[in-house]
């Protein structure tokens, strides 16, 4: 037998608490990705002047390597006084990189909003800002949803880089029993099925989210 | 009374509106009529201050229309071509959620409005269904519930018969002359003779931004002998009609 089951039920206790390192690093980041992405969002889909920072900041984001980034914030941060423990500076290194594509993502789905349904906001006295948060952004949700969806899985993924910097998440946990035990079939296998466990819970918890925000656009 | 002296717009050097002049009083309707693209919209998306005229005066009640304001103030309501109703929001809340976020009305009595209309426009039963699933006619009923909620003087409506089942016109119009009863000022943009002839109204003929000629309703067909320009615009208006369908 390749994968040593034996082996495998007992690492899982060290697994299940890299996981939990794991999910939290991607909840936090996702947390940033749209606090920081959504905004951005909005501007980038309207002609203010601030969208040419944030396309700068996209730019640079999605130009160059998650890894880069932070390893740059790992190096850098601490040279102009910035100090971070391993796990937050994951967190706000991953948590960034996401806003960068949260908010292309919301700007392609503000673009999308029907013209004719701002224009009615309009004429019925709504203001602009009443007309982004009652009627634009929850299209824009509703037509990115599976994107932004797809984003929160990947941030699953991306959260394995923590490790690169030291954060005991569950590649990293791997890593660490891979030392003890030579079994690298069985401890990879671990750890990938736990990943796949996770997302595709995720994709599952996704769709049945998917199906209730959409339930006003199907006939009734 | 609505009074537009000598409103003119250009869209990237093409004149739409060239020198527009009408009188409109309340409990009258003013239908515009004309084929697509002579700038009938155009002027109804002005007073609504979806557009901004290049010359031109609004007057309200013997003072200037400040534009800028008008949503706002809820001095005019629109009835759009395509209705533009909130999908995200069902039937009720359509109707609540405007009067409840841009007037000082509480929530309790905005519900209290939005249950009248509905029940007096026939969507009591459809209270918490979403938009996209009413009929044509439900919905171009909703988009009036929802303009009239908002108690402005002035109603415009784009295009009201176009998106829907001709056989709908009579209750469209029916729907329309019962906001001319109740004192408002009604415009209609449309290139639906059979409408313009069933409202109580003026008709504006519409040319190239202009208006041609102006005949009340009910001299449209039955009248001619004093309206000379009601033929030419008639054969001129069926000739562009037949050539957009051969077109097509």
């Amino acid at each position: 037998m390749i994968i040593d089951f034996a082996l495998l039920f007992s690492l899982l206790p060290a697994f299940a608490k890299g996981l939990s390192v794991s999910l939290s690093i991607a909840t936090l980041s996702c947390c940033i990705g749209v606090f920081v992405g959504v905004p951005f969002g909005v501007i980038t889909a309207y002609k203010s002047l601030l969208r040419y920072p944030v396309a700068l900041y996209v730019l640079v984001i999605r130009g160059t390597p998650m890894l880069i980034q932070i390893f740059f914030a790992l190096y850098c941060l601490p040279t102009l006084g910035i100090h971070f423990a391993p796990f937050w500076l994951a967190v706000c290194a991953i948590g960034l990189n996401s806003a960068a594509y949260v908010s292309q993502i919301i700007r392609s789905g503000i673009q999308a909003v029907n013209r004719g349904m701002l224009e009615a906001a309009q004429a019925l006295g709504f203001s602009w800002w009443q007309t982004i948060w009652y009627f634009v952004l929850p299209h824009a949700i509703r037509i990115t949803f599976p994107a932004i969806g797809n984003e929160f899985i990947n941030l699953i993924k991306d959260s394995s880089l923590a490790s690169t910097i030291g954060v005991m998440e569950l590649t990293r946990t791997g890593q660490l029993k891979m030392a003890g035990s030579y079994d690298l079939i069985t401890i990879w296998a671990g750890v990938g099925a736990c990943y796949l466990i996770v997302t595709s819970l995720l994709s599952f918890v996704l769709y049945i989210f998917e199906k209730r925000i959409n339930a006003h656009v199907e006939n009734k | 009374m609505l009074k537009i002296n000598k409103l003119c717009k250009k869209f990237n050097g093409k004149i739409v509106l060239d020198s527009i002049s009408l009188n409109v009083k309340p409990g009258t309707i003013a239908v515009l009529l004309g084929p697509s693209g002579v700038g009938k919209s155009t002027l109804l998306r002005i007073l609504n201050n979806l557009e901004i005229p290049d010359s031109g005066t609004i007057m309200l009640d013997g003072q200037a229309l400040d534009l800028k304001i008008v949503n706002r103030s809820h001095i005019v309501g629109m009835v759009f071509q395509q209705f533009n109703l909130f999908e995200n929001l069902t039937v009720e809340d359509n109707i609540i959620l405007p009067l409840e976020k841009t007037t000082n009305i509480s929530h309790e009595e905005a519900v209290k409005i939005a249950r009248l209309l509905l029940e007096h426009y026939g969507l009591a039963d459809k209270a918490s269904s979403y938009p996209a699933s009413l009929s044509g006619g439900q919905k171009q009923r909703l988009a009036i519930a929802r303009a009239v909620a908002l108690k402005p003087k002035i109603i415009c409506f784009d295009e009201p018969t176009s998106a829907l089942d001709p056989l709908l016109t009579n209750h469209v119009a029916a729907s329309i002359q019962e906001l001319a009863h109740k004192q408002f000022i009604v415009l209609v943009a449309t290139h639906d003779t059979t409408l313009a002839q069933r409202l109580q109204s003026t008709i504006y003929l519409m040319k190239s931004g202009s208006i041609i000629a102006s005949v009340d309703s009910k001299d449209f067909y039955t009248n001619r002998a004093n309206y000379p320009e009601v033929d030419q615009f008639l054969a001129g208006f069926a000739q562009e009609v037949d050539g957009k369908n051969n077109l097509r």
